[in-house]
């Protein structure tokens, strides 16, 4: 992203992989929206996180945000996302964080357990930029969910008007429930 | 209550939400205007008054925050009432959050254009 070695870059570099590493993103993450070296980032990470990033492949497809709970928490997310996007001029990687810190500041305020990591939440940025994602309204509340971009939004009605039939049956703590 | 007790209350919470607004503004400017609702130009506008400006607008009989949820839908989920299907107050109110977000993104896409 950096053009040439700039030392203002490379410090806005590391600002931005600190405060990604706190809010625990994956070190792939950091690859891609810093041009710090994995070396670098590496040496970061376990400063700042006192221990070895995880290893391997980020694990996910489409699938896991539209399933039901899911869903919810990702919807959530986009739409503040949209939100910051709309109302003010940032790079890309600072609206990811500052969305994240609004939806986990939004989980902790009603006591759920926070679904997304920083690391989905990111990689849901780029499934909806790749068109792979996309936003569609609910013909029943009017408001907006992630779905996959050939959903029929005449018909289109969300999880949360109408759950479906093993919804908020989890026992899990934290997690979301219909009564 | 006398009017004149009414009008020291409204004073005082005129001037606690413009505090909190130029803080808010100050400490993050795109997280303020999420917080806010506010457009950019009443958000800079604001970052700039000065204390003394602060306590003369807040020295009035209107208070100058308005109420944000002005949709009748929201307003069930935020207070639970004439839900149907979900009636967890968490999720209801998770539902008015997707709602509201979505909303402003949404109004503020049509003032830009």
């Amino acid at each position: 992203m950096a053009t040439g070695k700039s030392i203002l870059n490379e410090s806005r570099d590391i600002e931005r992989a600190v405060a990604l590493i706190q809010l625990g993103a994956r070190l792939q993450v950091l690859e891609y929206e810093t041009s710090l070296s994995y070396e670098r980032l590496l040496r970061l990470y376990k400063e700042v996180a006192g221990k070895s990033p995880s290893k391997g492949q980020l694990p996910f497809s489409t699938d896991w945000f539209l399933t039901w709970q899911p869903n919810i928490h990702a919807s959530l997310f986009l739409n503040i996302h949209e939100y910051l996007s709309k109302a003010s001029a940032l790079e890309d990687i600072d609206t990811v964080i500052k969305a994240f810190r609004l939806y986990s500041e939004q989980m902790t305020a009603s006591a759920i357990e926070p679904l997304l990591s920083i690391t989905r939440a990111w990689r849901l940025i780029k499934f909806v930029d790749s068109g792979m994602l996309t936003l569609t309204k609910c013909s029943c509340c009017g408001g907006r969910f992630v779905t996959e971009p050939y959903e029929n939004a005449r018909h289109f009605v969300c999880g949360l008007c109408q759950p479906p039939a093993r919804a908020g049956k989890g026992s899990a703590a934290g997690s979301l429930r219909l009564h | 209550m006398d009017s004149e007790q009414l009008l020291a209350e409204i004073r005082e919470a005129n001037l606690t939400y413009l505090m909190l607004a130029q803080n808010l503004i100050r400490k993050d400017r795109a997280e303020a205007l999420f917080r806010l609702g506010m457009t950019e130009e009443a958000a800079d506008l604001l970052a700039m008054l000065s204390t003394a400006q602060l306590l003369k607008i807040a020295s009035s009989n209107m208070l100058l925050c308005r109420f944000r949820v002005d949709d009748d839908l929201v307003w069930n989920l935020l207070t639970s009432h004439n839900v149907k299907k979900v009636d967890n107050s968490t999720t209801t109110q998770l539902h008015a959050s997707i709602l509201m977000a979505g909303k402003y993104a949404e109004s503020m896409a049509t003032t830009a254009h």
